[in-house]
């Protein structure tokens, strides 16, 4: 699934060089931000990657009428440019689509990384029919997602100015995060954050709303939501779990986050406060099976960092490998965030 | 330590120190944690760091550390990435 579509400028996404036209910049192609309009309508950002000074970017912006979750406009290659916006929107390069006129640019690009999806300008509205462009479920989430992701670049941006540990500038951000029992109102997002979800996802399955429901009746499960907020905007529901309560052990068996949510400190507080629970409630361990995937390292980086250990005789071989990651709860339990608050 | 595993652990320092936006790990002793209260490495600079280390020295961590006990401390990560590319005389 496409996530992100990262534009050319010259003879792209504007008809025309704009440094060869620099007192009267080219106008844009109204049929590519036609497309581009729609696929935001989707859920799908925007990003320019353009071999021009800043002021380039600055320009697309206003003639498109368009706020790009990421620009990059500079002199260096585009498979460099692609990398840097891929980190700076915490996404992975078959999330991405590019397009551009020069078949060389594209011909690099296909070669540096090719799982990026690379298009002719000339393709791309018969491609944004393709499915890699139609998510399954768009919630009013998915709908703002490209404001959210402007919001993230004024996080950044403030985050390089504040230097200071990471706990300081969440504090500063006023980052309050809300961990509750999912109700009938989030199954939608719930399923979409099943299907989009990839870094931080512990089965990497698709899980219906059905399902969720079944679960939210279950008396042996809990479904917990995340959400997440600062002074920067609000990202609404950006993370859940679901875990097996069991007397001496509670199992997660699904555990995922939106990725625009990656180093804010959620997916510690989520683990902080399953732990906490757990332990509250009488259990002596919490398991979280996990997909060993190379999609998913920043899950286990946080798995092994909140004090979860793999067992690894009980590692299960063939296509989709998994492990259980466990935590036993008698020693000292991970600290719960001052800015996070838990269910009651 | 070999000339070659001298080398390796400064340049794994020097990542850690553009990743972090700090230069506490260039001076850290060899035992310092690298997430959480050692170097503070969340999981997005974990990320960035093993990404980094896969492309640089074709060492693949997340897939072959399954409890990624190489990010114990600098020296782990440093000693793991020296036996597997050859730095102290190992075969890979």
């Amino acid at each position: 699934m496409i996530k992100c579509v990262v534009w050319d400028l010259d003879n792209t996404l504007l008809d025309g060089v704009y440094l060869e036209s620099a007192e009267r910049p080219p106008a844009v192609n109204a049929a590519l931000v036609t497309v581009l309009r729609d696929l935001a309508g989707r859920g799908i950002l925007h990003a320019i990657a353009s071999r021009n000074p800043p002021d380039a970017g600055q320009y697309a912006e206003r003639a498109t009428d368009h706020a790009f979750a990421a620009i990059q406009c500079g002199w260096g290659s585009k498979p460099t440019a692609i990398e840097a916006i891929a980190a700076e929107l915490g996404m992975t390069a078959h999330e991405l689509a590019f397009v551009d006129d020069d078949a060389l640019e594209r011909a690099e690009v296909s070669f540096r990384l090719p799982q990026v999806l690379v298009l002719a300008p000339q393709d791309f509205p018969a491609a944004a029919d393709w499915p890699q462009f139609s998510p399954p479920a768009v919630t009013d989430e998915a709908r703002r997602r490209g404001e959210l992701y402007l919001q993230r670049r004024s996080r950044q941006e403030e985050a390089r100015a504040h230097g200071g540990s990471r706990d300081d500038f969440l504090r500063f951000c006023h980052t309050t995060v809300t961990i509750a029992a999912a109700v009938t109102e989030d199954l939608p997002r719930l399923h979409e954050l099943s299907v989009r979800t990839h870094q931080f996802n512990s089965t990497g399955k698709a899980v219906g709303e059905a399902q969720f429901a079944s679960l939210l009746g279950s008396a042996e499960h809990r479904v917990a939501t995340v959400r997440l907020a600062d002074r920067f905007g609000d990202d609404g529901l950006v993370g859940a779990c679901v875990i097996a309560v069991g007397a001496r052990r509670w199992q997660v068996s699904l555990l995922m986050m939106s990725c625009r949510a990656l180093g804010r400190g959620v997916i510690d507080a989520l683990l902080a406060w399953i732990c906490r629970a757990a332990s509250d409630a009488g259990a002596a361990e919490v398991a979280v099976t996990c997909m060993l995937s190379p999609r998913n390292v920043p899950l286990r980086i946080a798995l092994a960092g909140a004090g979860f250990r793999a067992d690894e005789t009980a590692l299960a071989e063939g296509p989709r490998r998994t492990a259980s990651y466990r935590r036993a709860l008698g020693d000292v339990l991970p600290a719960v965030p001052d800015w996070v608050t838990v269910p009651g | 330590m070999t000339a070659e595993a001298a080398a390796l652990n400064g340049e794994i320092r020097q990542l850690l120190a553009e990743i972090t936006g700090d230069q506490a790990p260039l001076r850290a002793p060899p035992d310092t944690p690298l997430l959480r209260d050692g170097l503070g490495l969340d999981s997005l600079g974990g990320t960035m760091l093993l990404t980094e280390i896969k492309r640089r020295y074709g060492v693949d961590v997340a897939d072959e550390d399954l409890n990624l006990d190489s990010l114990a401390s600098i020296g782990a990560l440093a000693a793991y990435v020296s036996a597997r590319t050859g730095a102290v005389g190992r075969p890979r």
